[in-house]
């Protein structure tokens, strides 16, 4: 009945296959990534001047018999430990009652902490200082008014205060961890409990607290490394009190007073770092594992359970959510507005409000720092998720579909940023690009470099997001369209990109915005050549322009406001799929 | 059109190595349709995906016509997309962002079988009218039930022209009612066009009523290859007689005179090879006959009935004859009740050495 030929003659003499190309790119990311990770080592072995001594254990000596390393140490284990414990006292009961309860205005919640995730910790930490810092903070001299203390008795400069401020931020990452486990615990379970006679506190305390243990241990693993890792919020309040945590410590390392940076050092301070984010890790995946079986339990069939009925308590639930955004992002927001109209950081009053005026936004907008801060950070918003969100939707192509010997190893590899704090891998790239780079690729100091690193480190999360999205893909929609002869790069582009788009979407302007308000690798990274918009506030604040810093800070975060509301209107769909480091 | 020679195929599962194709040799005519018939994990669906070039077998040969399209000796693999096939998948792989027009086009448009813009559309309806799905041409695939997504990659396959259709299961979707009707539809089509059709299923009915020739397959073998008439009465092995329904089976011995020496007494059966020896009877439900309760010749037995079991178009009764049980299945119209006999048509027992 049909006519025409079954198999057309090829259209090309020499037969193009993507496969190769593809497992090719995939190859030089995993070896760049590996090759960065070695450059740590050999950084920690090599005496100086740095990549050009001999091999020596001489960092490694004077790391670990300074007996500052241990306070550091400790510091950071007393800092990451206090932030688990506020994220959780947020975040846990928050997921439970939005996922079991019928709390009002649910959604909103999840709104408001998805788009937290994205308020940056400097900006948190600065709004803190203005609150709680001994001297200029408001909170204290209010105090020291009221009841005549010589100085104020509260101190955000130290490990619980630094520890309240980003347990507040990683509330956010918390929630978004914590909630699904309550999604998708079998809510028969505790209504098993509740027909048998069990009232809602025992039945929390012996059903669905034991059932969501090894979950939220898991996630309490996964702030730890964060918290670890953290180094906006110990440089912000830490730094000026003299209180190192692991990524301070480093900063300093590689910025110090007057003599030359000790290269080995900072190496074997980064070894350290690596070697128990890298056991934390190994105790996260161990716990998943270990909790399947247990999931398997708690998976429950599509049906809902009938949620707990609130009555008049979803009021106090509410002031419980409104104030945790108070203390969390509005009043530090609040302050900062406030400092940033005032000459200088003083209580409020009647003169300081008279003397309101928009001097340290006309000087930074006015500057060429800003202008060039502002183009750089613009470069790194477009090319960084552009080309992120492509190689690591070919990376998760290779390891989920393509069936290479061996494509597990990618992953790993692929996900080694996630596990590694990314400040070791602005280091890394800081020393590689320095010293055996310097000759052949002259990257030192320039956006490239900024946008390479950000991107490698980036793949972790949007390769976590594919991975997950091309598994919901049934893989016979690719066989289909491949036995009726579509070739590999036809079937990505034909049918993987359509279906994957919202994925695509959602990931590409998560990157565009954890790249406008990374300071972390980039203060390692930056010259003046390449300085980003949160470098240009950072610089401010460790210059002790608190208040040019509050206003570089709010400007940053107005331009940042278009993409929040692109995200808003498209990237929302899907659940965001990681969390920023 | 499809010659298969030593295929071989390994997965590895952690620790354990599993034998998906073990040395499995078959033959599809032209025109044939043949289907491929065993349990979940007998390896059927992997000989079909090694057909489509979804899957890369270990070693041995697959010919579609008169390419070797697989060859360890040649070294040669001719993936998927250059084989020129068309297939149906068990979860029908509809793509749902496309509408269903353009999901029977996609393929002619990007694929290796490209057609010129002329004839494109023409051909897409064409295929679309053989399975009446044409009125729903711009319908957005999601919108589409089981059945009419089923018609959808059906038509799809068959725009390209194959030579040889391949289906994976594409019934088990269904449910029972629409099945039969989309088999008879599937069957009617096939016929029609004239192509080669190799179909896996693990619903014996289903292969019966489709097949021109099944392969029984199990544990990554073929265990016997035939028309569905000849599976059914002369199955080669227990394994094969059980997958075409339940029997009842008796362990026996060849006795003096040529008849075999049962538990439930001597019985009549063509022995043919298995001449002597220690040997097992069986003999299907359905043709065990039920009597008034004197057994009067051969190859009849008395007992009593121990339970009925109402089936709608049947009734199943459990008989004890001495020791044993047996099972048999009659019209429904029949009721019977207390002691009765048995009649075991000896054209109807199967015989295998034990």
């Amino acid at each position: 009945m049909m006519n025409g030929t079954t198999i057309s003659q090829p259209r090309w003499p020499i037969r193009l296959d993507a496969r190769p190309f593809l497992i090719a790119i995939s190859g030089v990311v995993v070896l760049i990534l590996t090759a960065l990770l070695l450059g740590v080592i050999l950084m920690s072995f090599r005496a100086p001047p740095a990549g050009g001594g001999h091999y020596t254990l001489n960092g490694y000596r004077d790391v670990f018999q300074d007996p500052f390393t241990y306070k550091v140490f400790l510091n950071t284990a007393l800092f990451s430990i206090m932030t688990v414990a506020v994220a959780l006292f947020v975040a846990v009961p928050l997921a439970w009652v939005v996922e079991r309860t019928d709390l009002p205005g649910k959604s909103l919640v999840y709104v408001l902490m998805s788009l937290g995730v994205l308020m940056p910790g400097f900006l948190t930490a600065m709004g803190w200082t203005f609150i709680a810092h001994p001297r200029i903070g408001l909170l204290n001299t209010l105090l020291m008014d009221l009841f005549g203390f010589e100085r104020g008795p509260i101190n955000i400069g130290t490990i619980p205060g630094m520890a309240f401020v980003q347990g507040l931020g990683l509330a956010a990452v918390s929630f978004i961890l914590v909630a699904p486990l309550y999604r998708a615990m079998d809510g028969s379970l505790e209504e098993a409990g509740a027909v048998h006679g069990m009232r809602i506190v025992r039945r929390l305390w012996s059903i669905t607290v034991p059932l969501t243990l090894p979950g939220i241990v898991a996630a309490s693993i996964y702030i730890l490394i964060l918290a670890m890792s953290a180094f906006e919020v110990p440089a912000f309040l830490g730094l000026a009190n003299k209180i190192f945590t692991f990524s301070t410590y480093i900063y300093i390392q590689a910025n110090p007073h007057e003599e030359l940076p000790r290269y080995d050092m900072m190496g074997a301070t980064s070894m350290l770092m690596i070697f128990v984010a890298l056991l934390l890790t190994w105790g996260y995946f161990r716990i998943l594992k270990a909790s399947h079986h247990r999931y398997a339990v708690v998976t429950g069939r599509g049906y809902r359970p009938k949620l707990f009925e609130l009555g008049s308590r979803w009021l106090w639930v509410w002031c419980f959510i409104g104030l945790y955004f108070l203390l969390a992002k509005i009043l530090p927001l609040l302050l900062l507005v406030y400092i940033s109209l005032v000459p200088y950081p003083q209580p409020f009053s009647l003169a300081s409000f008279s003397e309101f005026s928009l001097e340290h936004y006309r000087l930074f907008l006015g500057s060429k720092l800003a202008r060039q801060a502002a183009l750089n950070t613009g470069l790194l918003v477009v090319v960084v998720p552009t080309v992120c969100v492509t190689i690591s939707f070919i990376l998760s192509w290779i390891v989920i579909r393509s069936r290479v010997a061996g494509s597990y190893l990618f992953d790993v590899a692929a996900f080694l940023p996630h596990a590694v704090p990314s400040i070791i891998f602005a280091v890394a790239a800081a020393y590689v690009a320095l010293f055996y780079l310097k000759d052949l690729l002259p990257l030192y100091g320039t956006i490239v470099l900024l946008m390479a690193v950000y991107t490698l480190v980036y793949i972790s999360l949007a390769t976590r997001g594919f991975n997950g999205a091309l598994l919901q893909i049934h893989r016979e929609l690719e066989e289909a369209a491949q036995v009726s002869g579509l070739r590999t790069g036809r079937v990505i582009l034909s049918i993987l990109v359509p279906l994957l788009a919202p994925a695509i979407v959602n990931l590409w302007l998560w990157i565009a915005l954890l790249s406008f308000r990374e300071l972390t690798m980039a203060s390692m990274l930056v010259k003046s050549g390449n300085v980003t918009l949160p470098m240009v506030v950072w610089g401010y604040w460790s210059g002790g322009q608190m208040s040019g810093a509050a206003a570089a800070a709010l400007v940053s975060i107005a331009l940042m406001v278009p993409l929040i509301i692109l995200y808003w209107l498209f990237g929302r769909r899907v659940q965001a799929v990681s969390v920023a480091p | 059109m499809i010659t298969i020679r030593r295929l071989n195929k390994r997965f590895q599962r952690g620790e354990q190595t599993v034998y998906a194709l073990n040395e499995v040799n078959l033959t599809v005519n032209q025109g044939e349709f043949f289907v491929l018939l065993g349990p979940s994990g007998s390896g059927k669906t992997t000989l079909l995906r090694c057909v489509a070039g979804l899957e890369k077998p270990d070693a041995g040969e697959v010919i579609i016509g008169e390419r070797a399209v697989y060859s360890d000796k040649q070294g040669r693999f001719v993936p998927a997309e250059e084989r020129g096939l068309g297939m149906v998948f068990q979860s029908y792989a509809i793509w749902p962002h496309l509408n269903v027009f353009q999901n029977v086009a996609l393929p002619l448009m990007k694929g290796e079988a490209k057609l010129p813009k002329a004839q494109l559309a023409q051909r897409v309806d064409e295929a679309l009218r053989l399975l009446q799905m044409d009125t729903m041409r711009d319908s957005p695939a999601t919108l589409l039930s089981g059945g009419q997504q089923q018609r959808v990659a059906l038509a799809r396959a068959l725009a390209l022209n194959p030579k040889v259709l391949l289906m994976d299961e594409p019934l088990s979707n269904l449910d029972a009612r629409l099945r039969e009707e989309v088999r008879t539809e599937v069957w009617d089509v096939v016929k029609q066009l004239g192509i080669t059709a190799l179909y896996v299923t693990h619903d014996q009915v289903e292969a019966m009523a489709l097949a021109d020739r099944i392969a029984v397959m199990s544990e990554g073998s073929v265990l016997q290859v035939g028309p569905p008439l000849e599976l059914y009465r002369r199955p080669k092995s227990r394994t094969v007689a059980e997958f075409f329904g339940s029997m009842n089976w008796l362990e026996g011995k060849v006795g003096p005179g040529g008849e075999v020496q049962t538990e439930i007494g001597p019985l009549e059966a063509e022995l043919e090879g298995n001449a002597g020896g220690e040997m097992i009877l069986g003999v299907r439900f359905e043709d065990v006959q039920i009597m008034d309760g004197t057994a009067r010749g051969a190859n009849q037995v008395e007992g009593q009935i121990s339970r009925r079991v109402f089936l709608g178009d049947s009734i199943l009764y459990e008989v004890i004859v001495g020791r044993k049980k047996l099972c048999a299945k009659t019209s429904a119209d029949l009721n019977w009740q207390g002691r009765v006999g048995l009649q075991l048509p000896k054209e109807k027992l199967v015989v295998f050495p034990r």
